[in-house]
């Protein structure tokens, strides 16, 4: 694997934005850990390894159990995952694969059923900033710590 | 197809902060017509009805031609585009179908010959940002205005 860049070395000013970004995600009032389940679905659909080994280690200091992370992957065939959380992980792979299939009528039926419009521009928020550290991840091969 | 939520109206704290972004993406000093066709090429991937109008709309206000603005959904086969412009229409193809490509070595090479290492994150924040807003647009059915 080739070696590439360091990101926050070679543009801190675009970093200082991007973490300005995920700090307004942060304060948004969403529930901490359906955002770190969000997080880990999006870093594995996007192949972001970097992103999984941090986000990982972030869900279980938060208190999140080992067998429910390692079934995100294959949230929809599991008993694990409450109805919101079921949502919000169909949501966050819709918004993921964008190009691919566009957002489902039904995921975001099930948004509406669980969430306001308040919480649901902000899963979207939420989404799109870690789909922007998957581009910063992958795009530049950020090595694991 | 049903309306959906407006999203400016629904969380204006989380549109700040995008804008912010957008901002931010604005002040970093690549290029704006440059900017102007990755914006039009990740919304055309993506699908981004809305976006495609305005970006389109918005590279014209600016003087960019229609004949380049039309050859950007097939850049490779043009002879219309820079070798910078060429490898940026790369790099945000990889990067907005990232599931997929996995920003391949290739891609980043042609970026590195074009770019120094601040425009290689400054391009990559850029194409995140226009990400970002056709997943919102999209995500929220949000339609260009009638003609």
């Amino acid at each position: 694997m080739q070696k590439r860049i360091d990101y926050h070395q070679a543009s801190p000013e675009a970093m200082s934005a991007l973490i300005a970004l995920e700090l307004a995600v942060q304060r948004s009032g969403l529930d901490p850990r359906m955002l770190q389940l969000l997080k880990l679905r999006a870093s594995q659909i996007n192949g972001c390894a970097f992103c999984i080994d941090m986000e990982s280690a972030e869900a279980r200091r938060g208190g999140e159990s080992f067998r429910r992370l390692s079934a995100v992957a294959l949230w929809r065939d599991s008993v694990l995952f409450s109805a919101p959380e079921r949502a919000t992980l169909a949501w966050t792979e819709a918004l993921t694969q964008l190009g691919a299939a566009g957002p489902r009528e039904r995921a975001y039926d099930a948004m509406t059923h669980h969430f306001n419009a308040k919480q649901i521009a902000d899963w979207t928020l939420a989404i799109t900033s870690i789909n922007c550290w998957n581009r910063m991840g992958v795009g530049f091969r950020k090595t694991l710590l | 197809m049903t309306a959906r939520i407006n999203f400016y109206a629904a969380s204006a704290d989380a549109i700040k902060a995008l804008s912010a972004l957008e901002v931010a993406v604005s002040k970093l000093g690549l290029e704006p017509s440059l900017l102007e066709l990755v914006k039009l090429r990740a919304s055309q991937i993506n699908g981004c009805a809305y976006c495609v109008d305005l970006h389109t709309t918005d590279a014209r206000k600016a003087g960019e031609s229609e004949r380049r603005l039309h050859g950007v959904s097939v850049w490779r086969e043009t002879p219309f585009f820079s070798d910078r412009e060429r490898a940026a229409l790369a790099w945000t193809e990889s990067l907005t179908q990232l599931s997929l490509t996995h920003a391949p070595d290739a891609d980043y090479a042609l970026l590195a010959a074009q770019f120094n290492d601040k425009e290689m994150v400054d391009l990559t924040l850029a194409i995140s940002t226009i990400n970002s807003w056709n997943r919102f647009a999209v995500g929220f059915r949000k339609m260009p205005a009638a003609l």
